[in-house]
């Protein structure tokens, strides 16, 4: 009789042994440590952007711990980040939060990459009254709902392509006319919106501003329209395939203009190594360069040429902006933590609404919605498949090579 | 409804309907009655955790009535729960509703309504091409929702939380086991009979006097009400939705893996399942943080390997060990 | 007008690459009733095929189709055999959940082995062009259209002018009957899904000369795959080249005068309507 119902029995035990919690992870909160948490990607699609997070995380971590710690009224600790994989979904990223919150003990929490699971964390940080700070998750409609327990480093999305228009501004032959194109999704689209209304607010005509899904394969549609608009200045905000895409594309349909704009794509290497010399003459806007000239208060590297020198010795490559404001995410709170003399987390997000401090990266300090609306933001160009910053004056380390050669000049 | 005497003839012929094994129903139940208690634990991982396990459950359970007892395979049933989260934003942002009864409602009708103006067309179409017309209704239907600026668009839209969040908790319990319970039901009913004899034989059974385009089109409303209500509670469990997240290819892929994995056209299966597969992928997440997606993946083939007709269907296997073996071979070439 | 004829133009050349992805899709479906959704991480094993004959050896990516054709032949073969086989007559949506693993194990195998970088293979004609009056046409995508046509015109040729091509037919007619006249359907069955195969790895080819390369990038195409497919009639090969060929052309045009934001969903909408006009595809068989 029991053999016969013997496969039923196997399963049933299969099922137990899967269904067995797992082993609770021995508690890392320690009496000396402080413990953050952080869900990034390592699988889907923002696998690789949850790397360039997770580097400059760490990246100050170990600065810190080689440095001492955190003193923190009188008693100093070590720092310790705990992360989990939340496989590029806003869902999972909210679960891997409240676990780190309920079963892990963090003290506090460093933000996801992205702004749909910025958004999803910011709802949950928030309930259970636990601050964050994020550096990866710029679209303003994050924080229209009045949270006070989420702080954005990054500056607002719709600042990133402003820049290459005062820049083409400032130039002798002053464009005209200007075509914007964007991935439809929330970064997006505010990367997209800002420059449009920068650039009618500065005498600019916007011949095109059109939507492209963000998961194309294919512009070559897009790249037809513009080329008919005929556009002075074309402006991207989009994500790296995107905007791989629409470069090849403006290539090979011979569309000329007198500046190319992406808001993410130039500063990557991926962006240089795959398109080769026809990266050449592309604008980026960035949230920081290693030219930045900002002297930062004592506590963590306060210079940007040695930071980017630091980074590139541990990691083999040169740091892009997504390291450099993750590391801000953290400086964020160690400045906050210092401020407030204790861990308590309430103490803490107050600290956090009353920061100000200068860092290499730039300026600390969020608004009453909790963005970081005080930090300028700079351009990048490619020049001879070398990334240089040309804006703003101050902080540029070569002149931008304006206007764009024809594609036939080159 | 077809008449009793025409449900006889179909049980006669073999074609009733059919719950699956009666003990597992037990256990399902007994199951979702010890999760009343989750929020009594005051652990926000295992409440989220759990309310995942009990939307995915009702995402399942949904598409089996459709796709399992029906027989007509929906690729694309994630396009209700969409509608549902899509519904709950535009209730707060516009409404500034954040009532989760009113949400639960609206997006069940809005989804209905949807089934039934698209049902009638699309379920003419015999399966792959049913599957295929649902893949892109929800593709459609994602993009279409991002290019309205005034249900969201391409961007994030939040949702003000209720103040007593295990509110939402409750919701997705209560949801679920409304769905387990009316899957019971009409597996039992007339109208379950009559799905079974649509997915066994469309013809027969409109000779023997069933109306299947009626039956076809009521069941896939009732499928879409689930994915829709489900889609509403986490819309605003979650306080944001993109379109992304909302028609998410997990949301659509994972509840017929969980329906195949627990016993397609079985009432309990899509539940089992969903406890199984969330387990797996907690367990392993845990263990191997780096490779987990990796054996995920691997653990799928196996078990599809082994149990190619789902864990439920084990308890239908005579013949102890040797009887498992063969079953097996039944499928090979 | 001249912007007319530019989107007709852009729409016949990116047809070309949805109707190689489309056809080892459609074949494998058609014949064996397996809906592979591990065919978009064969695609990108394709393309990474490629990239590392591209980066190690400077090899044209166009020399590499038949490299990557056959090196996935291979592994579509013994997948099929020593894995499909053993669950291939349980129903479809077995095999669907079999193949649902199979891709999520690839894309996290290749994300360990190549990292989630974006790689791009840069040719030294990549870009180049000429002008047929206002419209201009890129070479890469008319010889991608070209190796499209090839790959289609050689596989036709193969399942009509061979033994083993006829055997295929044969069985997707009528396993039993085949059977009986001494087929082998296991073997069989490994061939058509080897094939099915190598086409995903030689439009992963194709594709990596204007799409950059990551673990996760045959998914859109898996889709597209979808509903070509469906477009032109499932198992036809003639029907994956109309079906491609027509997709693109609605992409293009439904993106420049409906609606850029809405590229895929007007193709949708064409499909809906199709399938309810004509169930069984434009160049399908009249009965299903």
């Amino acid at each position: 009789m029991i053999h016969r119902r013997l496969p039923a029995l196997g399963a049933l035990a299969l099922i137990g042994a899967l269904a067995l919690p797992a082993l609770p992870t021995a508690a890392l909160a320690d009496d000396n440590t402080i413990v953050f948490g952080a869900a990034l990607a390592a699988t889907g699609r923002d696998a690789r952007e949850g790397v360039l997070t997770k580097e400059g995380y760490d990246f100050w971590k170990d600065y810190i711990n080689a440095h001492g710690g955190i003193k923190v009224g009188g008693k100093t600790y070590k720092v310790d980040i705990k992360y989990a994989d939340d496989e590029t979904n806003p869902q999972t990223a909210a679960r891997l939060i409240e676990k780190f919150i309920a079963q892990d003990h963090v003290n506090f929490i460093l933000g996801p990459y992205g702004s749909a699971a910025s958004a999803s964390a910011a709802s949950v940080v928030e309930r259970l009254k636990v601050p964050m700070v994020e550096g990866n998750g710029s679209a303003e409609k994050i924080f229209s709902q009045g949270f006070k327990y989420t702080f954005a480093v990054l500056s607002p999305a719709r600042r990133y392509l402003e820049g290459i228009i005062e820049l083409a501004l400032h130039e002798k032959v002053k464009p005209k006319t200007v075509a914007v194109v964007s991935a439809n999704d929330a970064f997006s689209i505010e990367v997209a919106q800002g420059a449009s209304e920068y650039a009618a607010a500065h005498g600019l005509k916007v011949v095109y501003d059109n939507k492209y899904p963000a998961t194309t394969t294919d512009v070559s549609g897009v790249v037809s329209a513009i080329k008919a608009a005929n556009p002075d200045l074309i402006l991207n905000g989009g994500h790296l395939q995107d905007a791989l895409l629409l470069q090849k594309g403006f290539k090979e349909q011979n569309v000329n203009a007198k500046a190319f704009g992406y808001s993410v794509g130039p500063d990557t290497p991926d962006f240089r190594k795959t398109l080769g010399k026809d990266a050449d003459y592309v604008y980026g806007g960035t949230q920081w360069s290693p030219t930045a000239k900002y002297k930062g208060a004592a506590g963590f590297i306060t210079d940007s040429k040695v930071y980017a020198a630091e980074f590139e010795k541990k990691y083999g490559h040169v740091p892009d902006y997504h390291n450099a404001e993750s590391s801000a995410t953290c400086m964020a709170f160690q400045y906050a933590i210092q401020k407030a003399g204790s861990l308590d987390p309430q103490k803490v997000r107050d600290a956090l609404a009353s920061l100000d401090v200068l860092t290499f990266y730039g300026i600390l300090k969020f608004d009453s919605r909790g963005i970081n609306v005080y930090k300028p933001m700079a351009v990048n160009q490619i020049q001879k498949g070398e990334l240089k910053t040309v804006w703003p004056t101050g902080v540029q380390n070569a002149k931008p090579m304006y206007p764009t050669p024809d594609w036939s000049k080159r | 409804m077809a008449s009793t005497s025409t449900v006889k003839v179909l049980q006669k012929v073999g074609m009733g309907g059919i719950t699956g094994n009666r003990y597992a129903i037990y256990v399902s139940c007994a199951v979702l009655a010890v999760l009343l208690v989750v929020p009594s634990l005051h652990n926000g991982y295992i409440e989220n955790l759990m309310r995942g396990v009990l939307m995915f459950a009702t995402l399942s359970l949904g598409w089996n009535l459709i796709g399992g007892y029906t027989g007509y395979v929906s690729f694309g049933n994630v396009v209700f729960f969409g509608v549902g989260a899509t519904t709950s934003a535009v209730l707060w942002q516009h409404f500034q509703q954040q009532n989760i009864l009113l949400a639960i409602v609206v997006a069940a009708f809005v989804a209905a309504l949807m089934a039934l103006v698209l049902g009638f067309p699309i379920l003419r179409l015999k399966g792959h091409y049913f599957g295929i017309a649902t893949l892109g209704i929800a593709l459609a239907t994602q993009e279409i929702i991002a290019n309205i600026d005034w249900l969201g668009g391409g961007s994030v839209t939040s949702i003000r939380q209720v103040d007593f969040f295990s509110s939402y908790y409750y919701a997705m319990w209560a949801i679920c086991a409304l769905s387990l319970g009316a899957t019971w039901f009409i597996a039992r009913s007339k109208f379950g009979y009559a799905l079974v004899a649509i997915r066994e034989n469309e013809e027969a059974a409109a000779i023997l006097g069933v109306d299947a385009t009626k039956y076809k089109v009521f069941a896939w409303m009732i499928s879409a009400m689930m994915a829709a209500a489900a889609g509403a509670v986490f819309a605003g469990a979650n306080g944001s939705i993109d379109s992304p997240t909302a028609f998410a290819v997990d949301n659509n892929v994972f509840p017929i893996v969980m329906a195949i994995l627990g016993g397609v056209g079985t009432v309990a299966g899509p539940l089992v399942g969903a406890f199984v597969l969330t387990a797996i992928n907690e367990t392993l997440w845990s263990r191997f943080p780096e490779i987990h997606t990796l054996f995920f993946g691997a653990v799928i083939v196996i078990v599809v390997l082994f149990l190619p007709r789902g864990i439920l269907w084990l308890f239908a296997v005579r013949g102890g060990f040797r009887g498992f073996v063969n079953s097996l071979k039944a499928y090979r070439v | 007008m001249d912007l007319f004829f530019q989107i007709l133009v852009n729409g016949i050349l990116a047809g070309g690459i949805f109707a190689v992805v489309a056809l080892g899709f459609s074949l494998v479906w058609g014949i064996m009733n397996i809906i592979n959704l591990a065919h978009g991480s064969f695609l990108m094993l394709g393309a990474y095929v490629a990239y590392a004959l591209f980066a190690n050896y400077h090899v044209d990516p166009f020399l590499s189709i038949p490299v990557a054709f056959i090196v996935m032949f291979v592994f579509g073969y013994l997948v099929q055999k020593y894995i499909i086989n053993f669950v291939v007559r349980a129903p479809i949506l077995t095999t669907f959940l079999l193949t649902f693993g199979l891709s999520l194990l690839l894309i996290n195998a290749a994300l360990l082995v190549f990292h989630g970088d974006i790689k791009g293979i840069a040719t030294s004609y990549s870009g180049a062009n000429f002008s047929l009056g206002a419209v201009v046409v890129p070479w890469v995508k008319l010889w991608t259209l070209v190796a499209a046509l090839v790959i289609t015109a050689l596989m036709q040729l193969f399942l009509t002018g061979t033994k083993t091509g006829r055997a295929i037919r044969a069985t997707s007619m009528d396993i039993g009957a085949a059977q009986l006249s001494g087929v082998r359907v296991a073997h069989l069955y490994a061939i058509v899904f080897g094939l099915g195969s190598g086409l995903a790895g030689a439009a992963g080819v194709l594709v990596s000369l204007s799409y950059s390369l990551q673990p996760s990038m045959g998914e859109p195409f898996l889709i597209k795959a979808f509903v070509v497919c469906v477009l032109g009639g499932l198992g036809s090969v003639q029907g994956a080249l109309v079906g491609g060929v027509l997709y693109g052309i609605l992409e293009a045009f439904g993106s420049q005068y409906i609606g850029t934001g809405l590229q895929d969903a007007v193709a949708l909408v064409v499909l809906l309507i199709v399938l309810i006009v004509r169930p069984t595809g434009i160049m399908g068989k009249a009965t299903a």
